[in-house]
């Protein structure tokens, strides 16, 4: 071996990757965005630093002032605040002086935010109100005369509430709110955030290794609820052969699958599924004891708001499923179940009951985190291969059934746009 | 008539092994009809909260939990084991209260070993129709952040 050679090996790693970056021809998907660390670089810059709103957390987390709740956008670290009563504030979970993550409890409730490294002090806004011996002890040291307190607060990113929701953006560039969602979404949005004030019941927390990305396609795609879930099919809470929608706003990147309850019968559609039980009944059917609590005919609006959450309204069950990211090959999903605060307790227990079907255990969820993990461990070293996406057409557009993955076509022709690709 | 220290003990056993053995049609038979199961994350159960990974009220609902694992539901195959800490026992106006560690492993194909949980029981046996059985099983967890899936029960 005698000195360096003056092109690359082709086993480097970024050699390698970046061979294979082409996007494929027709409706299909290269395996290379769910695997390329330098992709996934991008990603968190131009999407999760980009110009969107990020799901924060619910203004019911932190009723009182001074209550705090710790969480992750993209992969920073912030703190959601309430400051006085009108006011939530988001900054980031790093101190101005050496970079500390400081508050390390989930939830708490605090006058201000104190590093303990160097005890410099915060109000809960993210403004830098005290550095200790910042004059010196006995004329020595402390910090330099031009020292501009103002300058060194936390970063407080842009923050807004929407009907008890807290969203917040990296970006000087993203649009207000509702601009963001699109009016038509706005509509969906409103449906079960309609200002009523909401209570949290509960959190679920899960890590699944596989990219973010197919957690926003699992609720993207119809296609794979009428098939893969076979308790849903089974009691009819979702099929393939009810009356179905699913929509995007106008740049294909948040969606909504919008069905109505069926019944347990066997006919044509099941008779495709290679799982479908027809004889199967419960024990003890209170988990199927729903009512209809939202105006219209459809028990089922799964909404994904790109990139970082999905808005479940299923039967009575509602939950906030937020995305953290944690490298191409996993990312942490966290539930939080929640309800109205005027809720009966009849109402809170059927709520707390069906949340039997969703989360790490959930009847039907737990299929699609091990179906996640099984695509990542399938597709992970195939760069160069693709997935196919032409159930219902290789176009983009709003369809009145489930037979299809316009949706997932959707989101891919957005993310081009934002990654340049 | 509440069960004894001996009778407890040997209970555990069983439920233990029922699970680790894979028998899960054993396992609802091990609670009393009417009952209560809660696998709960431990910052619910702290919040006064109710809302868990997994619950039944009934050993029919634990008949459909079981019916889901072996009928329904799709996940990757996988052995868990289960290892509980020493039994504290006291007496409880129903029966007998009964507080243990629990660390559950799991093994999935081709990969080491890991914890898939690591929770405090809380349990309250009765005497019922001559046996020993659960009336309440609320399994609280501190490792909230759960690698996946949590398929099989506690």
């Amino acid at each position: 071996m005698d000195g360096s050679p003056s092109t690359p090996p082709a086993f480097h790693p970024a050699f390698h990757r970046a061979s294979h970056r082409a996007w494929p021809p027709g409706a299909a998907v290269p395996y290379w965005v769910y695997s390329d660390p330098d992709v996934y670089a991008a990603e968190i810059e131009r999407i999760w630093y980009g110009p969107h709103w990020l799901y924060v957390g619910l203004e019911a987390e932190i009723p009182a002032v001074g209550d705090y709740k710790t969480t992750t956008l993209g992969e920073r670290p912030v703190i959601m605040t309430r400051s006085d009563a009108d006011t939530v504030n988001v900054v980031e979970n790093r101190c101005a002086h050496r970079g500390v993550k400081f508050c390390q409890a989930r939830f708490g409730n605090a006058p201000e935010l104190l590093c303990p490294y160097h005890q410099w002090m915060y109000d809960l806004t993210g403004a830098l109100k005290a550095v200790p011996f910042r004059r010196g002890v006995r004329r020595q040291g402390g910090m330099p005369a031009d020292f501009d307190m103002a300058a060194h607060g936390l970063n407080a990113l842009r923050t807004t509430v929407q009907n008890g929701v807290v969203w917040a953006t990296f970006h000087p560039d993203t649009p207000p709110f509702r601009e963001y969602l699109g009016e038509r979404f706005w509509a969906h949005y409103c449906r079960v955030y309609s200002g009523r004030p909401l209570e949290v019941i509960g959190y679920n927390r899960q890590h699944i290794p596989g990219n973010w990305k197919l957690m926003q396609e699992n609720i993207k795609d119809p296609y794979h609820a009428g098939l893969l879930h076979v308790f849903f099919v089974t009691f009819g809470l979702f099929r393939a052969d009810q009356k179905s929608a699913v929509e995007m706003d106008e740049h294909g990147r948040h969606g909504i699958l919008i069905s109505r309850k069926g019944e347990q019968v066997a006919n044509d559609v099941t008779a495709g599924m290679a799982n479908f039980k027809a004889d199967f009944t419960l024990h003890d059917p209170r988990i199927l004891d729903v009512v209809q609590e939202f105006p219209g005919e459809e028990t089922v609006g799964m909404i994904t708001v790109f990139p970082s959450v999905i808005l479940q309204q299923q039967v009575n069950s509602l939950t906030t499923r937020q995305i953290i990211p944690k490298g191409p090959g996993g990312f942490d999903f966290v539930w939080t179940h929640f309800g109205y605060a005027d809720d009966t307790p009849e109402m809170r227990l059927r709520r707390t009951r069906q949340a039997n079907l969703f989360g790490p255990s959930g009847y039907v969820s737990m299929d699609d985190g091990e179906v996640i993990e099984m695509s990542q461990q399938g597709f992970g070293h195939s760069p160069d291969q693709a997935a196919l996406v032409e159930m219902g057409g290789r176009d983009v557009g709003n369809t009145d059934h489930m037979v299809t993955e316009t949706a997932i076509r959707g989101m891919y022709r957005y993310w081009r746009q934002v990654m340049g690709v | 008539m509440i069960p004894g220290r001996e009778a407890i003990r040997d209970f555990y056993d069983t439920y233990y092994a029922a699970l680790d053995d894979g028998d899960l049609a054993a396992w609802p038979g091990l609670f009393t009809s009417e009952c209560i199961y809660r696998v709960i994350p431990r910052e619910n159960f702290e919040a006064g909260r109710t809302l868990s990974t997994m619950q039944a009220e009934s050993r029919g609902m634990l008949m459909d939990r079981v019916a889901g694992l072996t009928s329904t539901q799709v996940y990757a195959p996988r052995y868990y084991r289960r290892f509980p800490g020493p039994l504290r026992l006291s007496i409880h106006e129903h029966g007998v209260a009964c507080r243990h560690n629990l660390l559950m492993v799991q093994t999935l194909q081709d990969r080491q070993s890991d914890i898939v949980l690591v929770a405090d029981c809380r349990d309250i046996l009765v005497l019922d129709e001559g046996c020993v059985r659960l009336r309440e099983r609320i399994v609280i967890f501190d490792s909230e952040m759960v690698p996946n899936s949590l398929i099989f029960p506690a």
